[in-house]
């Protein structure tokens, strides 16, 4: 099962590449159609690529940070805690996991507020017309597979649960 | 207590948050959401702040350029690009006292061109040059102090996430701080040269040297760089030149190293999969630290914490000089246990505000610029500064011969030479702004 989530958050973060390259495409086909608008070939920038930009990148972000946290990516200061004794960097662990998984727990839930909020108010993009509400759904997939696995990850600290094999994590903090 | 004294306190908290080593962003977001809780005395309008702020602050359209950039200098590691820069440089210095150290450098300020990030220049200017520093006969520590520190010219030559962040924050233009940057990144890259020219005199048992190579060959091997310079000046010069927006030039460069790195074969199914993980776990970290970042700082915009202290520090009637002195000095200390990103988005709202108030004899664009250039350097000397340099410990961990208490000492001669510059840009904007004024 933890293996599962494991995988899930791998496939989560390559879609997430993918989404990118796709928006990386886009734009592209975008400045490139507006460079050409003046042939006359019916070229131009794609309709409302800012829109889809900024949807799009919401999106992988979302599918990003589960990865990311099983990774250890978030930065954090090392300074003391290297030099705590080990029950000690294990409590300090636990509860960064917890409110971690807590506060994850209400920002997905708000998310999923908001996206009603959207969907009641039937909000739309400027150009495309889009309902706000979509985008929230899509990230809502992301927000979804995070809380399974900051779950995942209080689990192992407990000893309810085990990283699965060859597993590293990187240090954290860099850019 | 007044809002004010919440500010105050929450920032006592922050820190201890931060040092038991939770992560820099969950504390932020921790005390700025309780901070919001206090001074409303309800929690009703923070919930419902939240319900947008996630989705909100992750599809903010300046922000898109990040993952963007990150993505074109993970192709731009699997190129052959980061080889074919070194060896154009060592080709024309490698002869020289410390020349292969000095190309190093010179091929990590090219590939910084090319790539926001310090990490991801240290890391692959490492694999390409560490292995030929040893070969040449360097001495461990420069081998690694000289790369770890050209890795910084990844962040100081443009494009650079770090300014990216930084004007997204203080509402400046990112084109001209790119332009900006991009003298004292130059400088800085000469300024590690001398340093290397220095030690390879005064310990000479350091430095090797290879021989010399014909004239033809410099010029093949100068010429096999080119994508860099054509992908480096399509991507600043369009958006310098307004052709395009910071996200479009980043999308064309990322398509543009993508391409150069599959047509020399770096590009697999295997290797892309490594890029969009390394992405995602760049991407995740950064957009967490603005979103707890955005959190703590509305709650400080509603305390009014900021405006007041830059009130306060203007009526003291100190000297402008004497507040950026310890300004700089405050970054230098934080930047010995802190990553830069953190530091910028926690101190920027305070500092900027205070700053802006001060009189510098420049227009407020150009101080905000000068500034932002200053910030720059000082948070980028934090990743070669012992104990916890991340550079350091990047380039040491490739070098596994080499003792971390080698490199700590031979990069101090480089630390120096930053703090030398950093100086000097200080007492004279003109250096860093005279390219904005042509």
């Amino acid at each position: 099962m933890v293996v599962w989530i494991f995988r899930l958050t791998r496939w989560s973060a390559m879609l997430g590449g993918l989404v990118l390259v796709a928006l990386m495409l886009m734009v592209v086909a975008s400045v490139s159609g507006r460079a050409l608008v003046g042939l006359g070939l019916g070229l131009g920038p794609v309709p409302g690529d800012f829109e889809l930009v900024e949807v799009g990148t919401a999106v992988a972000v979302f599918l990003f940070l589960p990865w990311c946290y099983l990774r250890g990516g978030h930065a954090a200061v090392d300074l003391f805690y290297e030099r705590f004794p080990s029950g000690l960097r294990w409590l300090v662990t636990t509860l960064a996991d917890l409110i971690m998984l807590a506060l994850w727990l209400v920002l997905t839930e708000r998310l999923v507020e908001g996206m009603l909020e959207k969907r009641e108010y039937m909000e739309t993009t400027f150009i495309l017309l889009m309902p706000m509400w979509w985008g929230y759904a899509l990230c809502l997939v992301g927000g979804v597979i995070g809380c399974l696995a900051y779950l995942t990850k209080v689990l192992i600290q407990f000893k309810l649960a085990a990283w699965p094999a060859g597993w590293t994590t990187d240090p954290a903090g860099g850019h | 207590m007044t809002p004010i004294e919440w500010a105050a306190w929450s920032f006592v908290v922050l820190l201890a948050l931060i040092f038991i080593r939770l992560p820099i962003w969950l504390s932020m977001a921790l005390c700025g959401l309780f901070g919001a809780w206090m001074v409303y005395g309800q929690p009703a309008p923070v919930l419902n702040q939240l319900k947008h702020v996630t989705y909100g602050t992750f599809s903010n359209y300046n922000l898109s350029v990040i993952p963007l950039f990150l993505l074109m200098g993970q192709f731009a590691a699997l190129g052959g690009l980061s080889q074919a820069l070194f060896k154009a440089a060592e080709v024309w210095v490698g002869h020289r006292k410390g020349g292969v150290a000095m190309a190093a450098v010179a091929a990590c300020a090219g590939f910084g061109s090319i790539c926001g990030s310090s990490l991801a220049t240290a890391a692959t200017m490492g694999q390409v040059a560490l292995p030929e520093l040893r070969r040449a006969g360097y001495a461990g520590g420069l081998s690694t102090a000289c790369l770890a520190a050209g890795g910084t010219l990844g962040i100081l030559i443009p494009p650079s996430v770090v300014l990216v962040i930084y004007a997204i924050l203080t509402e400046q233009n990112i084109a001209k701080l790119f332009l900006a940057a991009f003298v004292p990144g130059i400088l800085a890259a000469i300024g590690y040269a001398i340093v290397i020219a220095v030690v390879a005199r005064v310990e000479p048992g350091s430095a090797g040297t290879m021989a010399p190579v014909p004239m033809a060959q410099r010029w093949a091997a100068t010429l096999k760089v080119w994508p860099v310079v054509v992908i480096f000046l399509a991507v600043v010069g369009g958006i310098y030149g307004g052709i395009f927006t910071p996200t479009e030039g980043a999308a064309v460069g990322a398509f543009g190293t993508g391409v150069a790195a599959w047509a020399a074969g770096g590009l697999t199914l295997k290797t892309l999969r490594g890029a969009f993980l390394g992405t995602a776990v760049a991407t995740g970290m950064i957009f967490m630290i603005v979103l707890g970042a955005g959190m703590f700082n509305s709650f400080l915009a509603l305390s009014q914490l900021p405006q007041t202290m830059a009130q306060w520090v203007g009526e003291q009637g100190l000297s402008p000089w004497v507040v950026l002195t310890v300004v700089l000095l405050v970054y230098l200390l934080l930047g010995c246990v802190m990553d830069s990103l953190s530091m910028i988005l926690l101190t920027i709202p305070i500092f900027f505000p205070m700053i802006m108030a001060l009189d510098f004899g420049l227009t407020p664009e150009e101080t905000a610029i000068w500034f932002g250039i200053l910030v720059l350097i000082v948070v980028e000397v934090g990743l070669i500064t012992p104990p916890v340099g991340m550079n350091l410990f990047v380039i040491n961990n490739m070098a596994r011969d080499v003792p971390i208490a080698h490199t700590y000492r031979a990069i101090l001669p480089f630390v120096a030479s930053d703090l030398i510059r950093t100086a000097i840009l200080a007492a004279f904007p003109v250096i860093t702004l005279f390219v904005l004024r042509l």
